[in-house]
């Protein structure tokens, strides 16, 4: 569930950037982006708040990079223990100073990136930068702790597993994806997390390779001055030695035929069908992508026309909603149903078929078109109201291409899309045999 | 607090702005404006003094779905369809939040689109169709939610349910905001219209204006909500839990892969007074929310790693595992102090019930040290400074201070300065006078529920081994946890499978 519900926020953060006519640029506060010569990112980006700052520290590492077998979810787990603390400042110690900033602090980590991120008063700037440099550079833990932690992790995958949802993307990943890491969630894979005390060797080496200022951006927005916190980056990262290794990652083969599973989910649900495509890595320059993330929102959108037959005419689904999201590699375009009554599942996937084959044989009104684009601008500027809402809406940007440039890059592109081109998009990813097909059930009736 | 000093608290109570405007003129008593030039956007909520308290007996939930049915479905001028179709342009919604007390249409919009955007939202609270086929669905959407994911998709948020539901059974709180299923299924159209002409009157809500609008929004405002019927509902009475004796549990017998447990008792204090801010201190050492600096945490994770979190509160916090900060707009005249423990191995179920009380006794036993407690009031201190953020959550918070009764500077800034006013002594003083440990509602989600009951009554010990070796100090602690008597009584443990939860 954590994955689609960040997925969507930052479809809808992203969407939003679709169009301002008014700007060259539709990213309206003035940035400040530098390189340290270690390849440490800084992108300082300052803005009316009352005092508060906000700090995010995106590594350019997910569970994509988890290629080692029986290694799956290591990265959310090597994200637990990044607050375990150094030999300056142990665990117990970072937590203090945490704490007494009274600052609001914490961690995520998706398919594409890890993200860690602090919101707090001005004046505690320096320590901040101070603390989380330190940890970046000189983290340190015992075997024990490390085992201690595995636990919670594993409490973690407990209480997801009674959600529908996580139990439905796991299967569908996996079904998904033959060689491309991302066939296991970044939960990872129930024995691999149950697995996770005997990794303490592994997860020194997960550091050394992926906790490297050549994979990291760090994002600052708030009440700043860029040119103080510069030197402060500056003091603070500049020994860091650079050193990352990228890893190897299988590209997943073509799908050349439909696949069909179904999942049972041990407690009652009405039933959920999952239907995926092989979809396409972010690219501002790929008219096809650009034009995909706006046929999510035409084809199954509150106003779209199969949204307004399931949901309100025939009342057969409690929701039905694409996805299409950006990643580094080729994700799933996905569309979700849940279905009232088991006997209509045919009836829902046949309908979203159809919708599809409309929209690879006719072009979209141009006025939904336009009013689609008219959302996005205001979606974007009026998502834009706090230094926390702007960092972490661009984590995500800066984590899959090392920067924010790539926002106007989309935007323009956005702009140029046509009702043709939405036709060309629709033929491009939505074929029967880059699908796959996953029903989840419920064992009680 | 007795009514007389609610009323005069609520007479006095902060406003930022009061204007006088029009013939229907809504008192200005009844207006909090929050307005922000810079802004480019403008947020409304409306504040219904309404919830489930006031669901009629066999009607439960029909105070959430009559809000739905204002802001998601057809109103007289459109239908559902035409209102999606002219809000996607504008980016722009609005919705119902319908809680035990409070409902709150809010809304937001871009001050580019307020000519658009308003229409379509004051229709939505003054001209709803109510139309069969909306009802349908929206109690669709309400019997899925009781029926299949509350009892089944998360077990922790299934816990709190249960705990309230027994805590408050007898009240008008004594059934969640969603209802019972054979009550939203008897939900009629009729029902609805009456509910709607009782509760939506001109004498029954709060306007919440802010950010960048301007005198004329505001004057329409309470033109066209001074359109309503006039009319002053009975008001509830103030919920009076009847007294928990003893460790009560209640063990919900489900196919649940780990266990989750809710556990506490009534608290008769409030935001806005100095006993609150003294047990907020004390709450946010022991269990702060969704943070590692929880003592709760600290023992039962970061030492044993059992689960994902243990938390602690004073004021009720729906969907806790969603959000990292406090809910507005939740407000209750009855509160709980409530534990946490997010779900741990089925197997360790007894020991982590046993180290949380533990932990608790301890605290209401020997109060907090200095050093914790100048440590928490300094976190505390800057912590609010993140709570409501933005313009709507800033307007959350002052209608909360109007509920509450919280005049002039507000309870975020009260929050602050008594940081700085309060002592050792009176944090200590006031856990002493609030809290205990020997009579609490349990909620436990749990499989063979038979075998933990008789566990419980008779407090055998429970002990637990780890996959991974444990600091000296961590084994010496548990050989104390192990056997930490509960005293739990048989005839307090009641055994319910998940069907029987919700039904009526």
């Amino acid at each position: 569930m954590a994955r689609i519900i960040i997925g969507v926020f930052l479809l809808i953060f992203f969407i939003s950037l679709g169009s301002t006519a008014m700007a060259d640029s539709i990213f309206p506060y003035k940035y400040q982006k530098e390189t340290l010569p270690n390849g440490l990112t800084v992108i300082m980006i300052p803005m009316e708040s009352p005092g508060l700052v906000a700090y995010y520290s995106v590594v350019r590492t997910g569970s994509r990079d988890e290629v080692e077998q029986g290694k799956s979810g290591f990265a959310h787990f090597f994200e637990h223990m990044m607050f375990r603390g150094t030999k300056k400042y142990p665990g117990s110690v970072y937590d203090s100073i945490v704490t007494s900033m009274g600052a609001d602090a914490n961690a995520y980590t998706t398919d594409d990136y890890t993200c860690y991120h602090m919101n707090f008063a001005k004046e505690d700037l320096e320590r901040v930068v101070e603390i989380e440099s330190d940890r970046f550079q000189n983290l340190s833990y015992e075997e024990q702790a490390f085992q201690t932690e595995a636990g919670a992790v594993y409490g973690e995958y407990r209480k997801n597993v009674t959600q529908p949802f996580a139990l439905l993307n796991e299967k569908m990943q996996d079904l998904a994806f033959d060689v491309h890491t991302y066939k296991h969630t970044t939960m990872g894979f129930e024995a691999d997390v149950k697995a996770m005390p005997e990794g303490y060797e592994y997860s020194k080496s997960f550091f050394k390779r992926f906790y490297r200022p050549d994979n990291v951006v760090i994002l600052i927005t708030g009440d700043i001055d860029p040119n103080k916190t510069l030197a402060l980056i500056n003091k603070y990262y500049g020994e860091w030695e650079k050193g990352y290794i990228s890893p190897s990652i299988t590209p997943e083969p073509p799908q050349t035929a439909e696949r069909i599973g179904e999942v049972a989910y041990t407690g009652k649900t009405l039933p959920i069908i999952d239907i995926a495509y092989k979809g396409a890595a972010l690219d501002p320059n790929n008219n096809d992508f650009v034009s995909a993330l706006l046929l999510s929102d035409l084809a199954f959108g509150e106003t779209s026309d199969l949204y307004k037959k399931l949901i309100i005419q025939e009342q057969k689904v409690q929701f039905v909603a694409g996805s299409t999201p950006m990643n580094r590699d080729m994700p799933l375009f996905e569309i979700y149903s849940m279905v009232k009554d088991e006997n209509d599942i045919n009836y829902v996937r046949d309908e979203i078929y159809r919708t599809l084959d409309e929209f690879k044989n006719k072009p979209v009104e141009e006025k939904r078109l336009n009013d689609l684009k008219r959302r996005n601008k205001y979606g974007f500027l009026m998502g834009l109201d706090t230094p926390d809402h702007v960092a972490g809406g661009l984590a995500r940007f800066a984590a899959l291409t090392g920067s924010i440039e790539v926002i106007d890059q989309l935007y323009k592109h956005l702009e140029t899309i046509t009702p043709q081109d939405i036709v060309n998009s629709a033929k491009k990813y939505f074929m029967p045999e880059q699908r796959t097909v996953v029903v989840l059930k419920g064992v009680k009736q | 607090m007795n009514t007389t000093k609610f009323f005069l608290l609520l007479i006095l109570s902060f406003m930022i702005i009061t204007i006088t405007l029009g013939e229907q003129k809504v008192s200005d008593n009844n207006v909090v404006l929050l307005p922000s030039k810079n802004d480019p956007t403008v947020s409304f909520r409306i504040w219904f003094k309404v919830g489930s308290q006031n669901d009629p007996a066999g009607k439960e939930g029909l105070a959430s779905i009559t809000a739905q049915m204002l802001t998601d479905a057809a109103t007289e001028k459109n239908s559902y369809e035409q209102v999606l179709e002219k809000l996607y342009p504008l980016a722009a919604g609005y919705n119902a939040s319908s809680t035990v007390e409070m409902t709150v249409i809010s809304g937001r919009t871009h001050k580019d689109n307020l000519g658009d955007y308003y229409p379509l939202f004051i229709d939505a609270i003054l001209r709803p169709a109510f139309k069969q086929e909306d009802l349908e669905r929206i109690k669709s959407q309400v019997l899925n939610q009781l029926e299949n994911m509350l009892r089944y998709a998360s077990d922790e948020e299934l816990g709190k349910a249960v705990l309230y539901n027994d805590v408050f059974t007898g009240t008008p709180y004594g059934h969640i905001t969603d209802g019972t299923i054979e009550a939203v299924k008897s939900i009629t159209l009729d029902d609805i219209r009456q509910f709607y002409s009782a509760y939506y009157t001109k004498d029954n809500f709060v306007i919440g204006l802010g950010g960048g609008y301007d005198m004329n929004l505001l004057s329409n405002l309470k033109k066209d909500l001074g359109m309503l019927p006039t009319g002053t509902p009975k008001a509830v009475e103030k919920p009076a839990p009847k007294a928990i004796n003893g460790l009560n549990v209640t063990i919900i017998d489900k196919d649940a892969p780990a266990t989750a447990i809710s556990m506490g008792f009534p608290i008769d204090i409030l935001r806005g007074t100095k006993d609150w801010y003294a047990l907020a201190i004390a709450t946010s050492w022991l269990g702060e929310h969704r943070n590692s600096s929880s003592h709760l945490y600290q023992v039962i994770r970061e030492a044993r790693g059992l689960n994902y979190g243990d938390y602690a509160y004073i004021e009720n916090f729906p969907n806790g595992g969603r959000y990292q900060l406090p809910p507005q707009n939740v407000c209750r005249r009855s509160q709980l102090f409530e534990i946490w423990i997010r779900p741990v191995p089925n197997e360790t179920r007894h020991f982590a019930m046993r180290a949380a009380l533990r932990e608790l006794k301890k605290l209401v036993d020997n109060g907090m040290t200095q050093s914790e407690f100048d440590q928490t009031k300094k976190f505390l201190r800057n912590y609010v400074l993140h709570f409501g953020p933005t313009t709507m959550e800033k307007l959350a918070y002052a209608l909360d201070d109007k509920f509450y009764g919280i005049k002039d500077e507000g309870h975020l800034n009260m929050f602050r300065k008594m940081m700085d006013e309060l002592t050792l002594n009176d944090v200590n003083t006031a856990i002493k006078k609030h809290w205990q440990t020997s009579n609490m509602q349990i909620a436990v989600i749990t499989k063979d529920a038979q075998s933990f009951k008789d566990a419980l009554v008779n407090d055998s010990p429970s002990p637990i081994t780890y996959k991974t070796p444990k600091p000296e100090s961590v084994l010496e602690e548990d050989k104390e946890i192990i056997i930490f008597q509960l005293k739990v009584k048989a005839e307090n443990v009641k055994i319910m499978p998940v069907t029987d939860l919700f039904v009526k």
